[in-house]
């Protein structure tokens, strides 16, 4: 072993400059900046859904997209604030009220509005489509939180993936209900939560491993 | 501001032969403004500034982590521990806000992964005691009474000049010599019967382990 000495003057030695973290907050609208970017571009290459504007005014539907839409942005706020190692753990409950507002929407709908799966009602083609906007939206965003989250590795990693990853599915499955007809109600029920879910799932199963990889290098090298 | 304005400070403090103990007479706020800007230069390369923080911080951690630990070395080894979580995240420190918050909280950290880890150890592994070295050994594993006796068996099925030859010279462990003086045979006889009587011996045990 190494005695702390030792340590200590080589770490001295090992001093370089590091450039300072941004405020998490800064660094909050940095990712969703680029999640507006992502969700333009999808917009532009997909088009949005043709009854957007109609939908928009129904108070369900548009309680359903404001909610996820801030869950995303409140759970990005605190991914951030949770990757540093002196801001509180409360923090983590910061997105729970729009999370409430979202499920339970979402929940809501399907209780009243029950609609049966008819033969038009979901179709393999729109749900492909689906797909690759889950995908396309949430591999970039997912990335760029991974990347920008690397310094929470070594003090709350379950934290900031699970965090990490609710505002990822909150910004994947607002994208879904702009881009697609998702009427019927467990269509929405099965792509909102369920990406919540797969994200959330995603990250407890290979958060830390994908953590280790992007992670500093000192520390892990002695485990 | 090592030196306390009140005058009473020198007396109340404690002894030690290291100048960082002096850090302990100081007031906690001044020494975590210290601390940050010693950090803040650290994140500017400066790597005086960051020797002498890390070894300002070293007996700090170090009496936080004896509050965890009991072991020693337990001790040391998680202060090195700590020492390069904050090397490899220095970057998280934001020179606006007290540092020993920042500190405690990543120190915290390691000390709760260290007790963890070793919990799960504790449940998994067994240490070794005086018993366990004893089973490692053939011989307390192996009962060896019945193999001796069915050699003996095998012995006295031999013809009496191998039975004498045997037993004096692999028994007794007698040379030559000592055997032919013992036996009355002489050391030329003793070599063919002993032979004979090993060539013997492997035929008989090696049939009866056969089925």
């Amino acid at each position: 072993m190494i005695k702390t000495p030792d340590l200590i003057a080589s770490l001295a030695e090992n001093a370089t400059p590091v450039r300072r973290l941004r405020p998490p907050v800064v660094r909050a609208a940095c990712w969703l900046l680029l999640a507006a970017v992502v969700l333009t571009l999808l917009a532009v290459n997909q088009g949005l859904r043709p009854d957007l504007v109609q939908r928009l005014s129904e108070p369900a539907f548009a309680v359903s997209m404001t909610a996820s839409l801030l869950t995303g942005v409140l759970a990005a706020v605190a991914a951030f604030l949770v990757s540093l190692p002196d801001r509180s753990r409360l923090w983590l409950l910061q997105p729970l009220p729009a999370l409430v507002a979202w499920l339970a929407n979402v929940g809501y709908q399907c209780l009243v509005q029950w609609v049966a799966i008819g033969p038009d009602g979901i179709s393999l083609g729109e749900a492909a489509r689906c797909f690759a906007t889950l995908v396309l939206t949430s591999l970039p965003l997912s990335l760029a939180m991974l990347v920008m989250l690397r310094y929470a590795a070594p003090l709350r990693p379950t934290a900031a993936t699970f965090m990490g990853s609710l505002a990822v599915a909150a910004i994947t499955a607002t994208a879904l209900s702009l881009f697609h007809t998702i009427d019927a109600t467990a269509m929405i029920l099965m792509w909102n939560f369920g990406t919540a879910v797969l994200f959330v799932g995603l990250a407890g199963v290979f958060g830390r491993r994908m953590f280790r990889w992007v992670a500093p290098r000192t520390f892990y090298a002695r485990d | 501001m090592t030196h306390d304005p009140s005058g009473r400070g020198p007396s109340l403090r404690l002894v030690g032969k290291e100048d960082s103990s002096s850090t302990y007479g100081r007031a906690p706020v001044n020494r975590d403004v210290d601390w940050s800007i010693l950090m803040a230069r650290a994140q500017e390369g400066d790597r005086a500034a960051y020797h002498r923080l890390l070894q300002e911080i070293a007996p700090y951690l170090r009496s936080l982590a004896a509050r965890r630990h009991r072991d020693h070395s337990d001790v040391e080894d998680v202060v090195q521990d700590v020492l390069l979580t904050v090397h490899s995240i220095r970057q998280t420190y934001d020179p606006t806000r007290p540092f020993a918050p920042w500190l405690v909280a990543i120190a915290n950290r390691r000390f709760i992964d260290r007790l963890r880890r070793q919990g799960r150890r504790r449940d998994r592994e067994i240490p070794l005691t005086a018993e366990h070295e004893t089973f490692c050994e053939p011989q307390a594993n192996l009962e060896e009474s019945p193999d001796r006796r069915e050699l003996e068996g095998a012995i006295n099925d031999l013809p009496p000049a191998q039975q004498r030859a045997v037993r004096l010279l692999k028994l007794k462990e007698m040379s030559l010599k000592e055997a032919a003086t013992v036996s009355g045979m002489t050391i030329a006889s003793l070599k063919v019967n002993v032979h004979r009587a090993l060539k013997n011996l492997r035929k008989m045990l090696v049939d009866r382990s056969e089925p």
